[in-house]
């Protein structure tokens, strides 16, 4: 089905309604609604003012009530805070680490398996199944592969030649090892979009195009690389979004460290809410990691609404 | 009404996953009967011997259905127990460190622990070691029960000492009591092992900078925060002493300037150093290897006639339980009053007993080289109080990670001190969460 | 050389590192598969080879762990969350596909919004909120804040304007309610959107740390994720114990995987769901 024939359907079912049966739908409309949104504002849209409102007190995780109001004293001290803007950098530090292999290296193995006619299930198995494991599992395994002196990451490399990193050790590298990590877990999500997007492409345009004699290489960069911008858009989209909410990885393989080089936001969160018990503090940091979250997701909405209306 | 509704819905719950996994056993929530939980945070050597004595309570109190959990040390480990004494469902006995539990205490989160039901188990003030028990009060009330005290001491190579002649007649160690004595011995062993002199975890390491700054920090009597850690006294000349000392160390060749917690164990273990700086828990790694070494006091390098060091002891205590259930709190008691009668079993792993019926025993002074440094326990300096200090605290990161670049040899001892009052001042203006 | 043959010995070049790479992908996992099969003490020797092999460490696990009892929170809280967000989100998405009503437009946009927050933000206030109710270490304190997804309100709405709406206006006009309607004509119509949005809150659910993380404390009802990233299993050099809990972690959701690996990668490639 189209999504044509879907909309024309749609409208002449709506014409068949005659308006006031239409209007009498209110009470069982309410009754469907009702569900859901009971719990959406219980536990979505109420939070998130609650949040909001604890975000001008000195709320305590230990008292009740929302203690002596603040102000904007939170969120001066978080925009003051060395430890709130470090945390910052760490989270956009990890986002733009995984962000563009994420992309290429999911386009190019995409790609390869387009041009593959057999066993397509195994790269799907091999790229996707790391995909839906828990970050606790996948933190497991790498830990162990990452362990000094015993990893298989080092003795692999050491084979060849090269001097392993201390990985998670080292404070440089702590965030690259998180990084490699992400990009063998989720890989596997960016790489099935890809897939689907490049099944969508015509198979005559290739045709024609290796008719005129375009090489391989020339078919890709002038078909399928244009071809595939909008699935590139969504891509990146989400990618983004995804790696500014990261938690797992730190707080399993490093808990933030060496020495805080690995903490990311939502750690800082958690760490200042649960463990030292700020939660209205930890409310302010939270409302200004939305604002990063939602200023990042308008801008590639724009680039988005941009492409659409160029298509 | 609502605990009857919890736990409704938590039986219905259990119901539900029951069928759907066919797997028996599936209770959440606290058990009742004469069950007891407990959590805990030893991984190590410390577990072993823990795992020990839970086995040794578990048979002699076969009616008691022991359920020992074990979390990941530090702060995940405070902020698990926290959250569960705020959700209600709490261990029934829980170790903390003395220096974090008081932070719990302030927030409500720890039982106070009444004398009559401490008498009934012969848990009086007399049978423990004064400095732990008194450092644990809160004003003047019981809330923990200690259980050792874990100074920071002196691991020596007794080949390495023999051999550059610092040991007297009977074996034992010349004391360093003054820098030139501590730096003489480095050297000297230095020049037996060819490479290091002493050695110290400095790299990706917190705790272990702080312990042996604070350890010389507090012998010239210097004090750190102030009024609950309201505010930061540190003594710029006290503070640039020590940190200029532990700099020369480096400096100098006589320790590594660049070395992680493994790392400067595997230096000492492996005789590329004579002398090791730790908490005495790393006994057990060097008894594993066979290592010819001995344990004694940090020295008393700036002291002259007093004598500090840093330390924490490990404690027992029982977080607010939802319904104060007295023979819940028995069984606790019994529980802690057994993990002490096995305070041996314990001081293997290299823990100064606070329980004193066996720290006075002749049995454990024969225990070498544990009661070598067993003074260490009375002339303890705990971390300062604060809501944000103690063991494994922000304040230990905060301090220990500065206080390591300077061991590293990438700050100077005044831009460090001027970096920790400022990132103290940070936290002590921050109005306090307890 | 033809161009055929530069097309075929390409293509023999794209299978050959694709393979490659396929394979450096599964080699974290067969790694640590290896490493379970190992006795503990031969894990220290960095080989594939492996001289005795043992499945003591699944055993010491399954034994010495609390992993089963996890895997039922695991199992109920995913199983849970996944109905209901299947249940509550069709049910609104119907009303706000078919129904006419007064500020229809307004309910829709409301709903949208929640696709804008990200839920790691509301941890803090749904603590509190869970700690006022009394819910802190049940299994609803995780689940019920997880049901209400506006995503998947919006993939059942797209689902549903995409259906035609004859058969429902036959069945209006034999006198059927639109809760019949919606039960016997639109829900047995949407399996496709079912199935993703079950699947994914399933996956979604079972895989969430942070959250469950803070409310559960009991380690009598973790999760397979909490309780393994909580609880110190065993102590010392235990790296084939290590491996051995974390492949009995995945297991379930790699058969999840096997068993609707066509409705996952094509709910994926339809509507583009992300953590």
């Amino acid at each position: 089905m189209t999504a044509e024939t879907a909309v024309r359907t749609g409208r002449s079912a709506r014409e068949d309604i005659p308006p006031e049966r239409g209007r009498g739908a209110g009470l069982p409309a309410a009754g469907f609604l009702t569900p859901f949104l009971l719990l959406y504002v219980l536990f979505i849209i109420g939070p998130a003012l609650y949040g909001l409102l604890m975000s001008f007190f000195d709320t305590s995780a230990v008292k009740p009530g929302l203690s002596s109001f603040a102000g904007l004293g939170n969120y001066a001290e978080a925009l003051q805070s060395a430890d709130f803007w470090s945390s910052l950098w760490h989270t956009i530090w990890f986002t733009i680490l995984t962000t563009p292999p994420l992309i290429i290296v999911a386009f190019g193995l995409a790609l390869l398996a387009d041009r593959v006619k057999h066993g397509r299930w195994f790269f799907r198995l091999a790229f996707f199944a790391p995909y839906i494991l828990p970050s606790a599992v996948v933190a497991l395994i790498w830990i162990w592969l990452y362990t000094p002196g015993l990893g298989l990451l080092e003795t692999g490399l050491g084979k060849l030649g090269i001097t392993a990193p201390a990985w998670l050790g080292d404070p440089d590298w702590a965030m690259p090892s998180l990084a490699l990590t992400t990009l063998w877990w989720t890989l596997g999500f960016n790489f099935v979009l890809y897939l689907a997007g490049l099944q969508e492409i015509n198979r005559d345009l290739y045709e024609a195009a290796s008719m005129d004699g375009a090489s391989p290489w020339q078919q890709i960069r002038s078909i399928t690389i244009p071809m595939l911008g909008r699935t590139t858009t969504l891509v990146a989209v989400l990618q983004v979004i995804a790696s500014l909410k990261v938690f797992d990885q730190m707080y399993l393989m490093t808990s933030g460290g060496p020495n805080f080089a690995t903490r990311s936001i939502l750690q800082y969160v958690y760490d200042e809410g649960f463990t030292n018990f700020r939660i209205g503090y930890a409310s302010a940091v939270s409302m200004l990691f939305f604002l990063v979250v939602l200023g990042v997701s308008a801008v590639w909405f724009a680039l988005i609404r941009r492409q659409e209306k160029e298509v | 009404m609502t605990l009857t509704r919890r736990a409704l819905l938590g039986g219905a719950a259990a119901t539900a996953a029951l069928g759907l996994t066919g797997c028996a056993g599936l209770t959440p929530g606290r058990r009742g009967g004469g069950s007891l939980d407990y959590w805990n945070l030893f991984g190590g050597g410390d577990g072993v011997r823990m795992t020990q004595m839970l086995d040794t309570f578990r048979a002699a109190n076969r009616g008691v259905d022991l359920d020992a959990v074990t979390l990941a040390w530090g702060n995940p480990y405070y902020t698990k127990l926290s959250l569960a004494t705020l959700g209600e469902k709490p261990p029934d006995v829980a170790v903390a460190h003395l220096t974090r539990m008081k932070t719990m205490v302030q927030a409500g989160l720890v039982e106070e622990l009444l004398p009559e039901d401490l008498a009934r188990h012969g848990l009086t003030a007399d049978k423990f070691a004064p400095r732990p028990w008194q450092a644990g009060l809160v004003d003047g009330r019981t809330y923990a029960i200690p259980l050792d005290t874990h100074p920071f001491v002196m691991f020596y190579n007794t080949d390495i000492c023999g051999k550059a002649g610092l040991l007297d007649p009977s074996g034992a160690l010349a004391p360093l009591d003054t820098p030139e004595k501590f730096t003489d011995a480095l050297r000297k062993a230095k020049d037996i092992t060819k490479a290091y002199g002493g050695v110290v975890a400095v790299t990706n390491e917190t705790a272990t900078p702080w312990r042996i700054y604070q350890s010389l920090y507090s012998q010239l009597g210097g004090e750190m925060l102030a009024d609950q850690g309201r505010k930061v006294v540190i003594d710029d000349d006290r503070a640039g002493r020590v940190l200029t000392f532990l700099q020369s160390l480096t400096r100098s060749g006589l320790a590594p300037p660049s070395i992680d917690y493994q790392g400067a164990i595997a230096t000492f273990a492996n005789g590329q150093a004579g002398f090791y700086f730790q908490g005495e828990w790393e006994i057990s790694t060097f008894q594993t290897a066979k290592l010819p070494f001995s344990m004694t006091l940090f020295p008393n390098v700036f002291g002259g006639g007093r004598y500090a060091v840093q330390a924490d002891s490990h404690t027992l205590l029982i977080p607010r339980q939802p319904d104060r259930d007295p023979e819940r709190i028995d069984r606790a008691l019994l529980f802690i009053r057994s993990m002490l009668d096995q305070s041996r079993t314990w001081a293997e792993g290299g823990h100064v007993p606070a329980w004193l019926p066996f720290r006075d025993s002749a049995d454990y002074k024969a225990m070498t080289p544990q009661s070598n440094y067993a003074t260490a326990a009375d002339a303890a300096v705990y971390d300062p109080e604060g809501w944000y200090s103690g063991s494994g605290s922000n304040f230990e990161i905060v301090t220990g990670s500065i206080i390591a670049s300077v061991m590293a040899g990438q700050q100077s001892p005044a831009s460090a001190i001027a970096q920790i009052r400022d990132k103290l001042t940070n936290l002590a203006t921050t109005a306090p969460p307890v | 050389m033809s161009i055929e043959t530069r097309v075929k010995l390409f293509n023999r070049i794209c299978a050959g590192v694709l393979i490659a790479f396929a394979l450096l992908w599964l080699m974290p996992l067969l790694w640590a598969l290896d490493t379970a099969l190992k006795p503990n003490a031969e894990t220290t020797r960095t080989t594939w080879l492996i001289d005795d092999p043992t499945l003591g460490a699944f055993s010491r696990t399954l034994r010495e762990t609390d992993i089963l009892r996890w895997f039922g929170s695991s199992l109920f809280i995913a199983t849970l969350t996944a109905v209901g967000a299947v249940l509550t989100g069709s049910l609104a998405a119907y009303a706000l596909s078919r129904l006419r009503f007064r500020h229809r437009n307004l309910v829709f946009w409301f709903v949208l919004a929640g696709i804008m927050i990200p839920g790691q933000v509301l941890i803090v206030p749904q603590f509190r909120e869970m700690d006022s109710f009394g819910l802190l270490n049940t299994f609803w304190a995780v689940s019920l804040p997880q049901i209400p997804t506006a995503i998947a309100v919006f993939i059942f709405k797209q689902f549903f304007d995409g259906l035609p709406r004859e058969l429902e206006e036959v069945a209006r006009m034999d006198g059927a309610g639109f809760l019949r309607i919606y039960r016997r004509i639109i829900m047995p119509l949407a399996r496709p959107a079912v199935a993703a949005v079950a699947i994914f809150t399933f996956v979604g659910s079972w895989n969430d740390l942070l959250w469950p993380l803070l409310v559960l404390s009991n380690p009598d009802i973790m999760t397979v994720p909490v309780g393994l990233a909580t609880v110190q299993g065993s102590f010392g050099i235990r790296y084939a114990d290590t491996m051995a809990s974390a492949i009995l972690g995945a297991i379930p959701l790699v058969a999840v995987f096997l068993l609707f690996q066509r409705n996952i990668v094509e709910g994926i490639a339809g509507t583009g769901l992300k953590g």
